[in-house]
């Protein structure tokens, strides 16, 4: 293979060749013997095969994740080496709670923008079905020693047992969603951000209904075919996202009980489920990618990640990171065609519009005399979100920029908006722009 | 000796069952950890009183987390809340003067009293707090705002500002038990964008053991913008007496708000020193402050070391307590000397030669008896009010720089001091308070850690007492 001229220190433009994801599927379903590493191949698989891109042109993968797999963590590594791609794949795992997605696509188009690279796969999965069951440090420290350590004799293992009690103090913590400063649970802060925002049911269930019937009219129309890929599973083939519920009505959704409180208004109707899945996106060097003969369906504008007190409002991250990114876009709100907003909760997303649409919001947290604006409901999560189409944590940022960058190819259109929230009070936020 | 009436359950819950005349102290609820950002999270503020002051207030409280409950007969009252509660999620929420509705509870009320003018307005605290001051939540808090008397041109005007003091020291009395606390703020025309740290301090759970007291919020000091979380990060503090006891909680809680603190103590007493220095991450300096070359000493370790200090709280002292008439007359100097003499001296030393930074904080230790008196302290009396001399014309002074100085006039505070005491008088010494019981030396350290703060830059030549509002004293 001859050798690759290298572009470091050289200003290109990164865009966005595709992007393919797995259906996304209901933990403890369908992708139960997946982990998040499989899930990871088979959709950088999909999108290699899609592409049919020579393999020897990858520089590298960049891959997003939450809940990683302990004995691997760096999953992008393991899915070159699955997938048998050159040993000189390098690759890279991050993780930014629920936007790590998009963070390995950013990462991966600034790796770009510096010359670094000019091929990159960039993406992200997760598997709550795999997620690792810990065992308590006590058990752990008293174990350790004897797996790590010299031969045992019968006198430690007595010694490790007398350790062990009592029983409850070594039994595995179940996992769960929730701040490890606060230790709050997800659903209680968006339960929080309801009340504080005075966000009622009835707009909850209305916004859950709304993402519920667009993504189902996607999928029915097949404007998902192009950006899903069938994968097989251990039952047999699994074709679309299983989450989704097209017949699923405000009455419906209206009689369902609060979880997190016995009085809220967060019910697992709108609220995301917990998801897996993988989604994969190819990004390159706009000269790459017209010498390969790919015509890039859009580019990154700009991005910006931001942190709030996760003690308050833990999820209100994007009505920070959006007008963030729109001014690095040097754009305003108004000026986007189309706004994808990640639907952690329906209480959250309605949380940060209503923020964005504040005067007040505006002037004090943002030191602007204008609120950033109000979102046009026509082009806001044109195909649905999270609430309807499922969250695998580290895939719902590349599924996003999928989704937008073939929205904006095929409508024409020039701009869309990203926004993400995220465990630890962190917010995302990405301008794209389409490629002429 | 622990407080039995609040530490031990079987007492507490044998004395309620049987309904003995013996008032149980409420246990007071304190803060954990550093400054955090929203230090009034979830607290329902009642917000009340006809003054300038409702866009300052709007701000603070919802910023800091509260959910503001405006007193008031139309929305207009509401109007300058809602920006801010759109920016903070904190809704407010407007109360219809009169009875309070049935079943509601609040954490805090605040009187905004700026707008008082003759002693007829003083109404005002009856018809706003008597419908709500028994819906206070435990460990409830009251602040009582005014302009400060002595800048009323009629005296009328004066009288009806003075009366707010004495109002919220009364209240105080009645509240204690419950665990809440009254106290007043005096604000400056103008210095009204200083409000916020002390207000926020105020009603928090900082300021535990605070009650009665007069604040005065000036434009003296110069001073820039405040930080809300983190705020002594990069500062150097120089803490006398850190060893043990006030010193110690005082040198852990100035680190935990970022500050490098170097611990002070006498040679004796090296391996306790050292040991608080080396858990906070801080310095130890082995100094017995009544040295004649101590002040040269320390301005010259600050100077080399850390290039100047930034914080210095004179918390060294000793009692010799006497009698006058039994009073031996090395007992009168070594008392006089520690805790006034060297305070003074090194105080000098550290300003002469420009130790002690622009923007610094100087925090000394004054007492209760100090203000009050004691039988059997003359020399420590006379040593104590001598601080509160020293703090105000030192205020004075170094305003300019935007250096403040203050003084904390702790009560009864459980240390090895008090634990000393014979049983009859500890046991009084703690139910003379407001709250029934003695503070902790964290209270006493959270207020000079308060007044270390740039927050705390509009009070100076202040004296806190950190005394449970106790029955003595001023």
């Amino acid at each position: 293979m001859a050798k690759k001229k290298s572009n470091w220190g050289k200003k290109q433009r990164a865009v966005i060749v595709t992007g393919v994801r797995t259906p996304f599927v209901k933990a403890f379903g369908k992708f139960l013997k997946l982990d998040s590493i499989d899930l990871a191949d088979l959709a950088v698989r999909a999108l290699l095969e899609r592409t049919d891109l020579p393999h020897e042109e990858i520089d590298s993968i960049v891959w997003g994740g939450v809940i990683l797999p302990a004995l691997a963590p760096n999953i992008a590594r393991e899915v070159a080496l699955d997938l048998r791609l050159p040993a000189s794949v390098e690759g890279m795992t991050c993780t930014r709670a629920c936007a790590s997605g998009l963070q390995a696509v950013t990462l991966a188009a600034a790796a770009i923008e510096r010359g670094e690279a000019d091929v990159v796969i960039a993406g992200g999965s997760d598997s709550t079905s795999n997620a690792p069951l810990n065992l308590p440090q006590k058990a752990v420290h008293a174990l350790a020693p004897l797996a790590f350590g010299k031969a045992a004799t019968p006198a430690d293992y007595l010694g490790v047992l007398s350790q062990m009690m009592p029983i409850t103090e070594i039994l595995p913590k179940m996992p769960k969603i929730a701040e490890r400063t606060t230790g709050e649970v997800m659903g209680e802060s968006a339960e929080s951000m309801a009340r504080r925002n005075e966000i009622t049911r009835e707009a909850q269930d209305h916004f859950a209904e709304r993402s519920h019937h667009r993504a189902a009219e996607a999928i029915a129309s097949g404007r998902f075919d192009d950006e899903v890929t069938p994968v097989e599973a251990s039952g047999g083939w699994v074709y679309a996202d299983n989450i989704v519920r097209g017949d699923t009505t405000f009455e419906k959704l209206s009689k369902l009980r609060p979880v997190f409180s016995k009085d809220g208004t967060v019910t697992a109707g709108n609220a995301s489920a917990l998801t897996d899945g993988a989604a994969a996106v190819l990004l390159m060097s706009e000269d790459k990618a017209r010498s390969l003969g790919y015509k890039p369906l859009a580019a990154l504008r700009s991005w910006a990640y931001v942190g709030v007190d996760p003690a308050d409002q833990l999820l209100i991250g994007p009505a920070l990171a959006v007008p963030k990114a729109l001014d690095r876009a040097g754009m305003e709100l108004k000026d986007m065609s189309f706004v994808d907003m990640h639907e952690a909760f329906a209480a959250q997303v309605l949380s940060v519009t209503k923020a964005l649409a504040s005067k007040g919001f505006a002037e004090v947290r943002l030191g602007r005399s204008k609120a950033v604006g109000e979102i046009d409901e026509d082009n806001f999560n044109v195909h649905g979100g999270s609430l309807a189409i499922g969250h695998p944590f580290g895939a719902t940022g590349a599924r996003m920029i999928t989704t937008m960058a073939n929205e904006l190819a095929s409508s024409g259109k020039e701009t869309a908006l990203l926004g993400i929230c995220a465990a630890g009070g962190l917010g995302a936020a990405a301008v794209l722009e389409a490629v002429h | 000796m622990s407080d039995l009436l609040l530490e031990n359950q079987n007492a507490r819950k044998l004395i309620k069952t049987l309904g003995l005349p013996i008032p149980v102290p409420e246990r007071l609820a304190r803060a954990k950890g550093p400054y955090e950002e929203r230090r009034l999270d979830d607290k329902t503020v009642l917000v009340c009183g006809t003054g300038a002051l409702s866009a300052v207030l709007a701000e603070i409280l919802t910023k800091a987390g509260a959910n503001p409950w405006v007193v008031g007969e139309s929305d207009a009252v509401l109007e300058p809340y809602n920006g801010p509660g759109e920016a903070w999620a904190r809704t407010p929420r407007r109360i219809e003067p009169g009875d309070a509705p049935e079943g509601e509870r609040i954490d805090a009320i605040v009187f905004d009293g700026t707008g008082l003018q003759s002693p007829d307005d003083l109404r005002q605290l009856y018809d706003y707090i008597h419908p709500w001051i028994r819906r206070l939540n435990r460990s409830g808090r009251v602040v009582i705002i005014g302009r400060p008397a002595s800048d009323a041109k009629k005296p009328a005007r004066a009288a009806t500002r003075a009366g707010l003091e004495g109002f919220a020291r009364s209240l105080a009395k009645e509240i204690g038990a419950n665990g809440s606390i009254a106290n007043s703020v005096f604000v400056e025309d103008g210095a009204e964008g200083r409000l916020g740290p002390v207000l926020r301090f105020l009603l928090s759970p900082r300021s535990a053991f605070i009650s009665c007291q007069p604040f005065h919020v000036t434009n003296r000091a110069k001073g820039d913008e405040a930080p809300d979380t983190h705020v002594l990060g990069g500062k150097v503090a120089l803490v006398t007496g850190a060893a043990r006891g006030i010193g110690e909680a005082t040198a852990e809680l100035l680190a935990a708000e970022g500050a490098h603190v170097v611990c002070l103590d006498r040679p004796a007493d090296d391996a306790p020193c050292s040991k608080v220095a080396q858990r906070i991450g801080g310095s130890a300096l082995l100094v017995d402050i009544t040295d004649d070359d101590a002040p040269e000493r320390i301005a010259g370790e600050l100077e080399e070391r850390f290039g100047g200090v930034d914080i210095v709280v004179h918390n060294a002292g000793v009692t010799r307590d006497k009698t006058l008439g039994r009073m031996k007359p090395d007992a009168w100097d070594m008392a006089v000397d520690i805790n006034l003499g060297a305070v003074i001296r090194i105080t000098d030393r550290l300003l002469e030669k420009d130790v002690l930074r622009p923007g610094g904080r100087i925090v000394c230790l004054s007492s209760v008896s100090g203000i009050a008196g004691n039988r059997g302290q003359t020399n420590y009396s006379a040593s104590k009010a001598g601080i509160v001399g020293f703090v105000k014309a030192l205020s004075a002074k170094l305003a300019k720089k935007g250096i403040t100085v203050n003084a904390i006039a702790p009560g009864f505070i459980e240390t090895r001091l008090t634990s000393a005491m014979p049983v009859a008088i500890r046991e009084g010494a703690r139910r003379l308070s407001a709250v029934g019981q003695g503070g902790k030396p964290e209270d006493v350290g959270q207020a000079i850690t308060f007044l270390s703060t740039p927050g705390a830059v509009g009070l100076t030549g202040e004296t806190v007492r950190v005394c449970g509002g106790a029955l003595v004293g001023a």
